[in-house]
């Protein structure tokens, strides 16, 4: 476009030129803004290192979200990726990784189905990272995609059976208290999204292998085993990032055991405690030795603390 | 994407460790460093033009793979980040290697063709596509045949894919096909005659008639 003004030679092209103008001249200021946020981002990427830039996205994406626990997720990046993360490969995860349950995606959120181009309204500016967006969008329409099923699913009452089958024994109980009707439902992109990033980041963990590689779905056992917290459902987000935290306190129950990097485990298994329950239960001392126990499920029966266990039915409820 | 076999996918050329590598990682991603393999793809990629050309699929196969065996995407990461260090120094990149930029562009137009996430194309990629077919649309790039035969040859694969998700910029895009075919008078008749193509590709809904394909390709057969 504006080579056409800038170069114009030949009488032909002015004539075009001004043919067009009304049309040219609102294409050249989409495409100055457009080409302004473009030089911006060039600036900002080349300029800082990308820990930097993740840290602002993140605080740009999070301006409007005053709730507390966001600051405290951010700090648990980088002891939650140490060690317990995973690559495809089996190796410990690098640190690049840390921010990916940090950063939700505000403006995706509301991205219409067709995706927007760069020069829509909306205050974010080009994508930072291109790896991470792509991780974004597929949830994003993974999300989707589940929810449509959930949907189904409960249309068909493929739920209540379940709950039945489940009061007989053998699965789960969180799920069938209230059974959820259709208009009752989490819907709220942003949340599920938020939500599952959580699940996905409690998930990808050697703990998670090796749970639901030893204990078969069929013999987990309601507020023995860990179960994954329904992202359908609505909760508040007090209660939704206490099920996590709980959820992932259990699954350390999974940990790797101590030969491979003993101390690390121990400590962290500490840090866990204090962190992120932020209550004043000691430390058990079977919980420190439970890295070298092999009956996972005794363990959890007698060594959960008590205390533990109370919040988990409390907040189930 | 089904068979694996090595002619499929162009890797003879790699030493026989690199092929070994390569072939496990389209079988059992798990196994293989896929920042190595990610690298060994990129590096051959902005060498080996016809390599650019296809290593789209094979990235696809690894992804897929490292999904279903690990439902991750070590690769695909790697793989995205390497495509946009790169789309950075794109500028320097042209002006160092001419071929390696060409290769770039090929290969990026590639993996924004074969890539599909939840078969849905990867939004990421749509402007930095655009920036560098728009960058091949400038009068500098026009009078070189390398360039344009690049260009439209992207044009070719995923035109229409492109313009779907993004008609403005398309349309921008053939603002500037169409001046340098009219204006430019630099323009070898081979760029001419590709610009052209393109110009009536396009206007035919990204598909020529069959009297236009007679035109274009017909001295070819001969």
């Amino acid at each position: 476009m504006r080579m056409r003004g800038a170069r114009g030679e030949g009488g032909g092209t002015y004539a075009h030129f001004t043919q067009n103008a009304v049309g040219v001249s609102r294409e050249l200021i989409v495409d100055g803004l457009y080409r302004a946020r473009g030089a911006r981002f060039v600036e900002l990427s080349s300029a800082l290192p990308l820990t930097v830039q993740k840290i602002m996205s993140y605080h740009h994406k999070h301006s409007g979200d005053n709730d507390y626990r966001s600051g405290e997720n951010r700090n648990k990046g980088p002891r939650w990726s140490h060690c317990r993360k995973r690559d495809a490969d089996g190796n410990v995860r690098r640190s690049r990784d840390e921010s990916e349950t940090n950063t939700s995606d505000r403006r995706g959120s509301n991205r219409p189905e067709c995706f927007t181009t760069p020069e829509s309204a909306g205050p974010v500016s080009r994508i930072k990272d291109w790896a991470e967006e792509v991780e974004n969008d597929e949830m994003r329409t993974n999300v989707r995609r589940d929810i449509e099923r959930y949907r189904r699913r409960i249309l068909t009452g493929d739920v209540a059976q379940r709950e039945r089958k489940a009061s007989s024994g053998s699965s789960d109980s969180q799920d069938s208290r209230g059974s959820p009707v259709p208009g009752d439902i989490e819907t709220d992109e942003a949340v599920l999204m938020r939500r599952q990033k959580q699940i996905n980041y409690g998930k990808n963990t050697l703990a998670y292998d090796r749970y639901i590689k030893e204990v078969p779905k069929h013999l987990r056992k309601p507020g023995v085993h860990p179960r994954t917290p329904n992202k359908f459902k609505k909760y508040s987000r007090r209660s939704w990032d206490q099920q996590i935290k709980l959820w992932k306190v259990k699954l350390h129950a999974w940990d790797p055991p101590a030969e491979e990097g003993s101390d690390l485990q121990a400590v962290d298994l500490g840090e866990v405690m204090d962190f992120e329950l932020d209550v004043e239960c000691s430390v058990d001392p079977e919980i420190e030795a439970s890295s070298s126990k092999t009956n996972t499920s005794d363990f959890e029966l007698s060594g959960t603390p008590h205390k533990m266990m109370k919040i988990d039915e409390a907040e189930m409820a | 994407m089904e068979d694996s076999s090595k002619e499929e996918y162009k890797i003879h050329s790699f030493e026989p460790e690199t092929q070994k590598l390569l072939k496990t990682a389209l079988k059992d991603p798990g196994l293989v460093d896929l920042e190595t393999v990610c690298n060994i793809i990129v590096d051959q990629s902005l060498k080996d033009q016809v390599f650019s050309k296809e290593a789209g699929r094979m990235c696809f196969t690894i992804v897929q793979a490292e999904a279903k065996q690990n439902n991750s995407s070590v690769f695909r990461r790697h793989l995205l980040n390497r495509l946009q260090q790169e789309f950075k120094s794109r500028e320097e990149m042209r002006k160092r290697s001419m071929q390696e930029w060409v290769c770039y562009v090929s290969f990026i137009c590639n993996t924004f063709d074969y890539l599909k996430v939840n078969n849905i194309p990867m939004m990421v990629l749509v402007q930095p596509v655009y920036d560098c077919l728009i960058r091949l649309a400038q009068p500098d790039a026009l009078k070189n045949e390398e360039e344009v035969d690049c260009l439209v040859l992207q044009l070719h694969r995923i035109g229409d894919q492109l313009e779907k998700v993004n008609g403005q910029r398309m349309d921008e895009l053939f603002f500037l096909l169409r001046d340098g075919f009219l204006l430019q008078n630099d323009l070898s008749s081979l760029a001419r005659l590709l610009l052209l193509e393109i110009l009536e590709f396009r206007a035919g809904g990204w598909s020529l008639s069959d009297t236009a394909q007679k035109y274009y390709y017909s001295e070819l057969q001969d």
